[in-house]
């Protein structure tokens, strides 16, 4: 019983962990750059479908897959995932900053489609099985096994996250700071603030590919529907309840924000009877929602950083009159002409 | 090809047509990408199915259908109403959300992500309403008339079409020959020089969330009344709408009109030749090709 | 200055501090007035304030502290689209018409504040001070050149008849004879009656036509003085050069 327990405990922790990989990518695009990212399921699902062709045993009636070495696969997952970001940022990032929002959202519906529909490749709606999962050898003892898995993906993230303190601390998280909180003054520094921006994008992406890789390997198994808008909106929501800018936040935020949706989903199964399960669901989703915008209303701050503190030193510092805020009293430049 | 590729095409594209004009009026004036619009058009196609059943209930006569149309009195009436109601959504909607973060002269980025949680919100609220399953105007069944050529279209889809003609002209005239069109272009070019030339700005950003509210309403009811209600039927129609509105060339009501009967047409024919399941992929591909080739749209908003 | 209680000054500011941001004031204190007909010019080097100055006094930067006035009355709290209606009009530096629309257009939105009855024939009396504009009525904004887009911009200012007109360098990028075409238009406009109040960096076409000339310097105004007798003061081309203005030549 208590086995069962502890075996559940992991497997719990070990889901929200890989929420954690996706909420730390975001928070690389959001918190630290302030790129809106719409399409973060379709970025899993690359991951996740191209590590799983990559790993899977070959199969009669597919492509692939492939029988590498799980490493290879999140390698492979993740780097896909960040060309796709790499692709989608080149194509808007110089453009106005809502066009890379509607791109993403884009590229999360033609993933999705691509899953579906892409039979020989994806499997289609049955999606891919029998991916090969982390110490299956061990498989027969569930609570080794559970433990052994947490263990992995708690490494992940613990690397993961140390990796991304350090980057956010280099000059370059500096440069990406100093841009998001003032573009002009960065751009009046000199420094080329899309090809940051580019970067941190795609490495972003490719963090949330490695999330939907180490995921994918975890469950065994995956379909189109598991990547749904849904997932986007889930790991908004943990972001933002962890605080965006903050790493720690980002994984804390994923834990619980993931706690309280499985928690609130199995009360809403017990309490509603089958008919009205959906129904209820939906309000999980409008609370979210209410959240993002209470958020932006009440705690502006804590979405975009630290306000202008650093764009008023660089302002006077280069105390260039070329350097000029947009307010009210100035137009905003309209796309390229 | 089959010809009525045509037909199919025309009626999506009207469509997507009326709910881009919607979203570049938004966007040349307030200056965001509105992920919410889309939840205007379900919102109005909702209301307008609870008012035209309440209408019903009181008056059955309502519901007997008009003539050739499949629908009664009931659904026009309705429509009139919600309509109203979805411009007070809007106009509420801005004032709580989007009117503060302007006030706050907030960045463009943090008003789409506003404007994404009142999607989330206000969808949600809608499913929570309605439930999740589709829900119909009319049960009627109506015939298509034959066109010639092989066409065919029922009178609803007739009528959908030239009300979407109609709409199209009446914004158009609206905003090259009235004073308010005057001011909502100044706005839309230069907010701060609008506001020296004695532009009421507020009243403008107002004037612009009742018409786009308006045009999504009737574009839901439309949608509603040809194919049916779900609450994601705005959501899905999200992706063509950007991409119709950015096609046109942002601020461009013409642009948006023409570029929502390109989408509608390629969508069609790409049911035609490649397969149905790839249709929601066309409009991801326009957008591709437009912000490759020429981000500032087909008529960019020199034109308006 | 004339202590007469009669006529109150056509603009003034008392002790007016604004800026962009809330803590950050560019303007920093000025006390600014400009009788009824009277011609003046602000000068001062790059970034002193002067666009800051009259954008404040037009409404569209925020004014932390002090007042605006306009013939007496207080207007420092009437938002931007009102202060035209009490007369004030302002031609901005930059994107000063709107490009997208056409001369007429843009003519006819000054002139949508104005009751139906008069908008046809104060659009009229300009198209008469401008024939250029009246014969080209249909153009795009936007293709004019830059002489025929400031006075498009002043046209436009004109057109709701303001008793009192504020430029911002409308001679910045024209050509000297144009530049002085603008100015010989502005002293007409001035000689019937209007107010005329000018941003300039052109000093001496902008001295030859001005009343008065006051001077600008980090957000506070270091000198002022009758436009004949400052064109050869020294002390122009000192604060120029940014010399660092003594305190005793403060004011006058
Ligand atoms: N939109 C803005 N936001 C923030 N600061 C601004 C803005 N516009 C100007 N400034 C700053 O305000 C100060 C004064 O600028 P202003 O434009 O008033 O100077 P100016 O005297 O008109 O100069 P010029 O003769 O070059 O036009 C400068 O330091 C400038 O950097
Ligand atoms: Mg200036």
């Amino acid at each position: 019983m208590s086995v069962e327990l502890v075996a559940y405990g992991c497997f719990f922790l070990t889901m929200a962990l890989t929420y954690a990989i996706m909420c730390l990518g975001l928070n690389l695009q959001w918190g630290q750059t302030g790129l809106f990212n719409v399409g973060i399921a379709g970025f899993v699902a690359v991951g996740a479908y191209v590590s799983a062709l990559l790993t899977t045993p070959d199969v009669a009636d597919r492509l692939g897959g492939f029988g590498l070495p799980m490493p290879l696969g999140w390698l492979g997952g993740s780097l896909s995932a960040a060309l796709i970001a790499y692709l989608v940022g080149r194509l808007t990032i110089r453009l106005r900053a809502d066009y890379l929002a509607i791109a993403t959202f884009g590229i999360a519906a033609a993933v999705q489609l691509l899953a579906l529909n892409l039979e020989p490749v994806t499997g289609g709606p049955f999606g891919i099985g029998f991916i090969p999962r982390p110490f299956a050898g061990r498989a027969g003892d569930p609570l080794l096994f559970s433990v052994l898995n947490l263990a992995l993906v708690a490494a992940v993230v613990l690397l993961l996250y140390m990796a991304l303190e350090r980057l956010v601390r280099s000059p370059w998280g500096r440069v990406l700071r100093a841009i998001r909180e003032d573009e002009p003054a960065a751009l009046a520094l000199g420094k080329n603030a899309n090809r940051f921006r580019l970067q941190a994008f795609a490495i972003g992406g490719g963090i949330m590919g490695l999330a939907g890789a180490v995921q994918a390997h975890f469950i065994g198994f995956i379909a189109p529907e598991n990547y749904l808008p849904m997932l986007t909106f889930q790991v908004w929501a943990m972001l933002i309840v962890g605080g965006s800018g903050n790493n720690r936040g980002a994984i804390l935020g994923a834990v619980l924000v993931w706690g309280i949706w499985a928690l609130s989903a199995a009360f809403i199964s017990a309490t509603f009877e089958p008919g009205q399960q959906a129904r209820a669901a939906s309000l999980q989703i409008a609370l979210i929602g209410v959240a993002i915008c209470a958020v932006l209303l009440l705690r502006p701050q804590g979405v975009l950083g630290e306000a202008r503190v650093v764009s008023r030193h660089l302002l006077e510092a280069v105390g260039s009159r070329k350097i000029r805020v947009a307010t009210d009293a100035q137009p905003v430049r309209q796309p390229p002409e | 090809m089959n010809p009525q590729v045509l037909i199919d095409g025309l009626m999506a594209g009207a469509l997507y047509g009326l709910g881009a004009i919607g979203v570049t009026l938004t966007y040349s004036i307030l200056r965001f990408a509105n992920f919410a619009h889309s939840e205007l058009l379900t919102f109005g196609a909702y209301a307008a199915l609870a008012l035209s059943s309440a209408l019903g209930a009181l008056s059955a006569g309502l519901l007997e259908p008009i003539a050739p149309f499949s629908f009664g009195w009931a659904l026009p009436l309705a429509g009139l109403v919600a309509v109203a109601l979805t411009g007070l959504l809007a106009l509420a909607v801005d004032a709580i959300l989007f009117g503060r973060l302007r006030h706050r002269r907030s960045s463009i980025i943090v008003m789409v992500m506003a404007s994404f949680g009142a999607a989330l919100t206000l969808r949600s609220l809608i499913e929570f309403a309605f439930t999740s399953k589709p829900a119909y105007f009319t049960r009627e069944l109506q015939i298509a008339l034959p066109l010639g050529q092989g066409m065919r279209a029922t009178p609803d889809q007739l009528l959908s079409l030239a009300l979407a003609a109609i709409l199209v002209i009446g914004v158009h005239l609206l905003l090259t020959r009235t004073a308010i069109g005057r001011s909502m272009r100044a706005v839309s070019e230069n907010q701060a020089l609008a506001g020296v030339v004695g532009v009421d700005v507020r009243r403008v950003i107002r004037v612009v969330w009742l018409l786009g509210a308006a045009l999504a309403c009737i574009a839901g009811i439309m949608s509603g009344l040809l194919v049916q209600l779900r609450p994601y039927m705005g959501f899905d129609l999200l992706l063509p709408l950007f991409a119709a509105a950015i096609l046109g060339g942002i601020g461009s009501v013409p642009g948006a009109m023409l570029a929502g009967l390109i989408v509608g047409l390629a969508e069609a024919a790409t049911v035609q030749l490649v397969g149905a399941e790839w249709r929601t992929a066309v409009a991801f591909v326009i957008l591709v090709l437009v912000l490759l080739l020429r981000p500032q749209g087909l008529l960019g908003r020199a034109q308006a | 200055m004339s202590a007469a209680p009669a006529p109150p000054p056509a603009l003034a500011t008392r002790d007016l501090v604004a800026g962009y941001e809330r803590d950050l004031p560019i303007v920093r204190g000025i006390d600014f007035s400009v009788r009824q007909g009277e011609f003046v010019v602000i000068l001062g080097p790059n970034g002193a304030g002067k666009s800051t100055l009259v954008k404040a006094i037009a409404g569209l930067v925020p004014i932390h502290s002090g007042s605006t006035h306009l013939a007496g009355e207080d207007i420092t709290l009437s938002p931007v689209q009102e202060k035209v209606r009490h007369g004030l009009a302002f031609v901005p530096q930059t994107e000063n018409i709107f490009a997208t629309l056409s001369i007429r257009e843009n003519l006819q939105l000054a002139a949508d504040i104005l009751p139906r009855g008069r908008q046809a024939a104060q659009i009229d009396e300009v198209y008469s001070l401008f024939p250029d504009l009246a014969s080209r009525r249909g153009a795009r904004a936007g293709n004019l050149s830059g002489g025929q887009r400031q006075m498009l911009a002043v046209a436009r200012a004109l057109v709701v008849k303001p008793s009192v007109l504020i430029l911002d360098e409308p001679s910045a990028g024209l050509s000297p004879k144009i530049v002085g075409e603008v100015f010989a238009r502005l002293k007409a406009l001035n000689g019937a009656g209007i107010t005329i109040v000018l941003v300039e960096q052109n000093v001496k076409a902008a001295l030859a036509v001005a009343d008065r000339a006051v001077i600008l310097v980090e957000g506070k105004l270091r000198h002022e003085g009758p436009a004949a007798t400052l064109s050869s003061d020294p002390i122009v081309g000192e604060l120029y050069l940014g010399a660092r203005a003594r305190q005793g030549e403060n004011g006058r």
